[in-house]
């Protein structure tokens, strides 16, 4: 009970000062509605009919990811220059709560991207978006939000032990993007590109929302590749489990968790 | 004077890439912008339907500069006020403009560099045929792009003293020039008063002009645009000049030197 309450309130607290940041509302606002545009522009003249898919759940997975790479990676690096890192380092609240109750609050913040990319290619353009499988939908997103919290809550991890988070998050958005296939095929890319998006989640969980969106003729690969991302999201929750003990060992012996 | 504004500005450089190592400074200014431009090159490819890549690879490789001429220039006040050197610049008799360009010197270098290596590694990868292609009107081109885009930074700066929403505003901006500038889809699909509004844009013209000698075109031909990139560039500039003197009396007025 405690732990949900400590969860709640993290999360709260998380939405509302991600909001006034002008970057967090860049990636949730602006960024979903830039790349709409931008993307829809790139396709409108393909002669491809069914690109709306990838205009708009692109743009929206893009903003989505941004956000994550902007936030949740870079919240541990805020505390850090506010100089509460140590203090909820230790608290008896447990860190690891505190961690998944920012992840969990910027996620669901974030995922308002999908809405505003929607809304985007609504207005602008007057795109519809068929969705053929809602139910299959329905399931591909509560997957996809389980696989970005796994990513976010071990990117944050990650980051905890260098003091070059901003570079990092930088360098990691659109090489994710790039090979995680969020506006276009990952079977476009080489195969050694192709193989090293299979590792990350977030490239499964983009197919299950696009063959969700599509249809699921073939319901036998729709199956498999959630259990892929199952798969991978348990294996992502059991390093962030080993990381936790060693980034906790790690900060103690170098003393380095306010250095910044 | 001018030993004061180079040992300034290489005690920028020093400060940026300290906390770097050289594999660092790699990834963050030549790889992660070349994964961008390849990133936006697939999109092309498939959105397009095509294999010639040419006019996205001179694009791209131009808009890689404003890693540097929008990001950089533009958020140089806010570095400053994070440094809390603000209050002191602003009250010095030395220039403030003078300021932006000491710490975008560097970097200005690094990014010159960086647009023609995407070019080149770009072609490569990308099979755009250079040979033929004339050299000094491509750095000609290269030159004017950043000069104009540099003076969109500085103008950019000014903002900085007046608010706290630098990255919100520098990542719209960013987003702007890669829709409106005809990098992405050719400026032809926007609405008229769109199209009117990218004649006014830094990197119009130069990406123009760099499609013109992919196509064969000799020096003459480019010319007038490439005037028209340095008279755009030259306006930013003189703008900037006034616009930073009244942004900094304001921002005295209003208190909103040390706005966080």
């Amino acid at each position: 009970m405690k732990t949900l309450r400590v969860l709640g309130s993290t999360l709260l607290l998380q939405m509302k000062q991600s909001f006034v940041r002008p970057m967090f509302r860049f990636c949730l606002i602006a960024n979903p509605i830039l790349n709409t545009i931008l993307v829809y522009e790139m396709f409108r003249n393909s002669g491809q009919t069914d690109f709306a898919a990838y205009a708009i759940l692109g743009a929206g997975l893009m903003g989505l990811w941004g956000c994550i790479c902007f936030s949740s990676a870079g919240d541990l690096n805020r505390e850090r220059y506010s100089g509460t890192l140590s203090q909820i380092f230790v608290a008896p609240a447990g860190f690891q709560t505190i961690l998944w109750g920012k992840v969990l609050g910027n996620t669901l913040l974030s995922l308002g991207t999908l809405l505003f990319s929607w809304l985007t290619a609504k207005l602008l353009y007057g795109a519809s978006f068929p969705i053929r499988s809602p139910g299959y939908l329905l399931l591909a997103f509560l997957a996809a939000v389980g696989c970005f919290l796994s990513v976010s809550v071990l990117a944050a991890w990650l980051l905890t032990l260098s003091r070059k988070t901003t570079l990092y998050m930088n360098v990691i958005e659109i090489p994710v993007i790039l090979i995680c296939g969020f506006v276009f095929p990952a079977e476009q890319l080489p195969r050694w590109a192709q193989i090293l998006g299979m590792v990350l989640s977030p490239t499964w969980a983009v197919k299950l929302l696009r063959m969700a969106v599509a249809g699921v003729p073939d319901r036998a690969a729709f199956w498999r590749a959630f259990g892929t991302l199952a798969a991978l999201t348990a294996l992502y929750l059991v390093l962030i489990r080993l990381l936790y003990g060693e980034i906790q060992k790690q900060v103690r012996i170098r003393a380095t968790l306010e250095v910044c | 004077m001018v030993k004061r504004f180079f040992s300034q500005a290489w005690l920028y450089a020093k400060g940026r890439q300290a906390a770097f190592r050289w594999e660092e400074f790699l990834l963050l200014d030549a790889a992660y912008p070349f994964v961008t431009l390849i990133f936006y090159c697939l999109l092309a490819s498939y959105s397009f339907r095509t294999r010639d890549l040419g006019h996205w690879v001179a694009g791209n490789a131009l808009l890689l500069c404003t890693n540097t001429c929008v990001f950089h220039l533009g958020g140089a006040f806010n570095g400053e006020r994070y440094f809390g050197r603000l209050r002191s610049i602003v009250v010095s008799p030395s220039s403030l403009l003078g300021v932006v360009l000491e710490s975008g010197f560097f970097p200005m270098l690094v990014s010159a560099a960086t647009v023609t290596v995407g070019l080149v590694l770009g072609s490569l990868v990308f099979g755009v045929q250079l040979w033929g292609v004339p050299v000094g009107p491509v750095l000609l081109v290269i030159l004017a792009a950043m000069f104009a885009a540099s003076g969109l930074g500085l103008l950019l700066s000014a903002c900085s003293l007046l608010g706290d929403g630098m990255h919100f505003l520098l990542n719209v901006v960013s987003y702007i020039l890669m829709i409106c500038t005809g990098a992405q889809f050719p400026v032809a699909q926007l609405p008229l008063p769109f199209q009117w509004f990218s004649r006014l844009l830094p990197l119009t013209r130069s990406i123009e002009a760099m499609d013109l000698l992919l196509a064969g075109s000799q020096a003459a031909a480019v010319l007038p645009l490439v005037l028209g990139e340095l008279l755009v560039g030259l306006g930013c500039c003189g703008l900037a000049a006034v616009v930073i003197g009244g942004a900094a009396r304001a921002a005295v007025r209003n208190g909103s030197l040390d706005l966080f």
